[in-house]
């Protein structure tokens, strides 16, 4: 059955930089926003954009990203022709191997998007918050007959160095690729979603495979490659909010960003909705006692304590007397009376015992200060200290970040 | 485990639930912030193993479909039985087409329904009670006894319009079946009905045959003799929506923990359909207490001991106490309710002040501008 487009999601990274986060689920798969999975955004741009084949290629930690897909019907994706299928690595009957790289990963399942015979295919990546209408984009490509287009957005230009940088000519063709430039010459930074016809990809992706030197992957080989032959490369402007939550403090950061307006990322905007496996709970009880300052919360929570600036995710229990500010609680956490947690990250499932301190505020910490976080499922024991930077795996060993 | 077959009657209008069912049917009344009433039937009889449910319909009942869709929230959406929508469909002689006169006549629209369902036993339910019963153990408790008929009752005798009430003998068994009556006695009747499939499509033919249409005085009260019907005492929340006052006091005792783990329990939950909102946001300035609040709700102002339904916006300086609001209610600056229930997309406009009392909450119908 023959699609106009394609998505392939790159979701097998290791995720390392989230560290206890990810220690056993894939990056794409850990909590957002109170209700949502990073991988919830590129799935729900998707099928926002009229895209209703999407592969999501993983390799790492994938049970919990497999089980939160499943059919794929809760961003409408569960087609009987089409759809969204997980894709792992595999053994052929010449061998098969790891991911070796994201253009690698393309590679191995050529056989999948020619199924669907598409004109176009579109890469995304699992570690993006943003909202995007993708069907434009292609749409751009197609009017300009590019063999690539590549989503830029402007960052200032002190973090330019930071992209990888595109240089453009008048009508936006891609003169110049530059990954993570010293002397910035642009501040176009590349978002990491591509659009390609996907006779031209295939080429270089068969090309790619034969060159053993090539760490085949998109940024570093496969666009160097086709601006080198010439290729007709096209930069496609985004305007609108989108952040990499790859580390610890921009997963707080765009986290934090929610709960202002002004930040761009305006998730009670219903005009692009972003969807996401529900859980079955009541609404959010908030207490008589309790006081909720600027927050975010979520069905089943249960907050009789003090939360400010923080994001809840479901069913979270916040007993009388403990005290979260600045912080992320991932789903069905339970901080005990008298806890206080302070500019941190808590994962999914974490018990807080009775007057915890846990993380610190920047500028009261003795040593460098960062985001504390538990990884999931950590207990915490009464009274433990655990301070700003600090990190607990999910038996609540200390880890070195 | 013995198969069990549910129905549901969401065909009831009830008057007295006045704006709130003038486009709806009282089964698909909003409840307690994210749930429609019939959310609770359904859920009782999923989770008491029933793989088939059939929902008894007449008019008005377009929220409903669009609700409950196809029963993939509940699970029942299969190839296989699942849940099925039924209108009355075996209409003659202008049978069907006035609104039912009783249980029994919307049954006997869907006879050759009744007569293929699969399973042993049948559940019935009303479809705007709203209550978390143990409904496997009530099931597995009518099995072994000798009862025909079980019926479910509350453990007091409260009134609710167009009530029905038990009274039994010292072995539990029913001997009188009230209903028009001015002091309720006996127990309040829940209109949870457990029988075997074969008993079931013997009254309807019964009914059928002779023109019978109330399961109360043609079966209940007619064949109390004959039959052996139990009850079984349910001493937890149980609310059957029929009136906005009482519509508004089961709502509010929500707010009560106690009332809420046990309706709310872990182990049977209570599924609805998801709206795709995002968390419940609470600006700068703004403050909650004693209130549940659904998923996308944008508070900015004061919200004390009230109900907000999923995308409810509360602007800066408005007060909302004492309060249900449904879906996507607007309150605009500086506005003030208290004992008010709202229904979907209401707005009120700036500035503007509706206060009802306890014993009268105003409902405001359907999409008012105020």
């Amino acid at each position: 059955m023959k699609k106009e487009c394609v998505a392939m999601l790159l979701a097998g990274g290791q995720g390392s930089r989230l560290y206890v986060l990810t220690g056993s689920v894939a990056k794409p798969a850990v909590s957002f926003g109170g209700k949502y999975r990073i991988i919830d955004f590129p799935l729900s741009n998707c099928t926002n954009s009229g895209i209703d084949t999407v592969g999501v290629l993983t390799q790492y930690r994938p049970l919990e990203l497999n089980s939160y897909i499943g059919s794929g019907q809760a961003w409408d994706l569960d087609s009987s022709v089409g759809g969204v299928h997980i894709l792992p690595p595999y053994m052929g009957s010449s061998g098969g191997s790891w991911y070796k790289g994201t253009a690698n990963a393309i590679y191995q399942n050529i056989g999948f998007v020619d199924m669907y015979d598409p004109d176009y295919v579109v890469i995304l990546s699992g570690d993006h918050i943003y909202k995007m209408d993708y069907a434009k984009m292609v749409d751009a490509h197609k009017k300009a007959g590019a063999a690539c287009t590549i989503s830029v957005m402007e960052v200032p230009w002190a973090d330019a160095s930071r992209f990888g940088i595109m240089s453009v000519d008048a009508d936006m063709n891609i003169t110049e690729f530059a990954e993570k430039p010293k002397e910035p010459k642009s501040n176009l930074a590349s978002m990491g979603i591509y659009v390609f016809s996907w006779k031209e990809l295939k080429k270089y992706l068969n090309e790619d495979e034969a060159d053993p030197a090539s760490e085949n992957d998109f940024g570093k080989n496969i666009i160097p490659n086709m601006l080198k032959a010439g290729e007709k490369m096209l930069a496609y402007r985004f305007e609108g909010y989108w952040k990499d939550v790859g580390t610890l403090e921009s997963l707080w950061d765009a986290n934090m960003d929610m709960l202002t307006p002004d930040s761009g990322l305006d998730l009670l905007d219903n005009s692009w909705p972003i969807y996401a496996q529900t859980v079955a709970a009541p609404a959010a009880f908030i207490g008589t006692e309790s006081e909720v300052i600027h927050s975010a919360f979520n069905r089943g929570d249960d907050i009789e304590g003090k939360v400010e600036e923080s994001v809840l995710s479901q069913n979270v229990t916040i007993e009388k007397g403990a005290v979260v500010d600045h912080s992320v609680l991932f789903p069905g956490v339970k901080v005990e009376a008298g806890a206080v947690i302070s500019y941190a990250i808590i994962g999914e499932g974490c018990a807080i015992g009775k007057d915890c301190r846990i993380g610190e505020a920047p500028g009261k910490s003795d040593g460098e200060w960062g985001v504390t976080v538990l990884g999931p499922g950590c207990s915490v024991e009464a009274g433990r200290v655990i301070k700003a930077k600090r990190m607990l795996d999910s038996e609540g060993k200390e880890i070195a970040r | 485990m013995i198969g069990i077959h549910g129905i549901v009657f969401a065909y009831q209008k009830r008057n007295n639930l006045q704006e709130l069912v003038s486009m709806r049917a009282s089964a698909s009344v909003p409840f307690g912030g994210r749930y429609r009433a019939i959310d609770f039937a359904i859920s009782n009889l999923v989770n008491a193993g029933a793989k088939d449910v059939g929902v008894l319909v007449q008019e008005r009942y377009q929220s409903l479909l669009d609700h409950i869709g196809t029963g993939k929230d509940f699970d029942l959406s299969k190839k296989r039985g699942g849940l099925r929508i039924l209108p009355p469909f075996s209409i003659r002689d202008g049978h069907g087409s006035d609104t039912f006169r009783g249980k029994m006549e919307a049954l006997c629209g869907v006879r050759s329904y009744i007569a293929d369902i699969r399973q042993e036993y049948v559940v019935m339910m009303d479809g705007d009670l709203v209550t978390n019963l143990p409904l496997r153990q009530i099931v597995d408790n009518h099995i072994k006894s000798d009862a025909d008929i079980t019926v479910v009752c509350g453990n007091d005798s409260f009134y609710v319009d167009s009530g029905t009430y038990f009274q039994t003998d010292e072995t539990g068994r029913v001997n009188d079946v009230l209903y028009n009556i001015h002091t309720p006695r006996g127990r309040r009747g829940l209109e949870v009905y457990i029988l075997s499939k074969k008993l079931l499509l013997e009254i309807v033919d019964d009914c059928l045959s002779h023109d019978k249409y109330s399961l109360r005085r043609d079966v209940l009260q007619a064949k109390k003799d004959e039959l052996v019907i139990k009850t079984y005492v349910w001493n937890g929340f149980a609310a059957q929506v029929r009136s906005v006052k009482e519509y508004f006091e089961r709502s509010m005792q929500l707010l009560n923990p106690a009332i809420r783990k046990e309706l709310f329990c872990e182990e049977r939950p209570i599924r609805a359909k998801s709206a795709d909102k995002s968390s419940a946001y609470l600006a700068p300035g703004g403050s909650i207490h004693n209130s549940l609040i659904a998923d996308g709700c944008s508070v900015a102002g004061t919200v004390e001991n009230s109900i907000l339904f999923p995308g409810v916006v509360v602007e800066k300086g408005a007060v909302v106490r004492n309060s249900v609001l449904f879906k996507e209610t607007y309150v605009g600056e500086r506005s003030e309710t208290a004992f008010v229930i709202a229904d979907k997309r209401v707005s009120l406009s700036a500035g503007s002040t509706i206060i009802g009392s306890a014993s009268y909450p105003i409902a405001i119908a359907k999409e008012s501008k105020i």
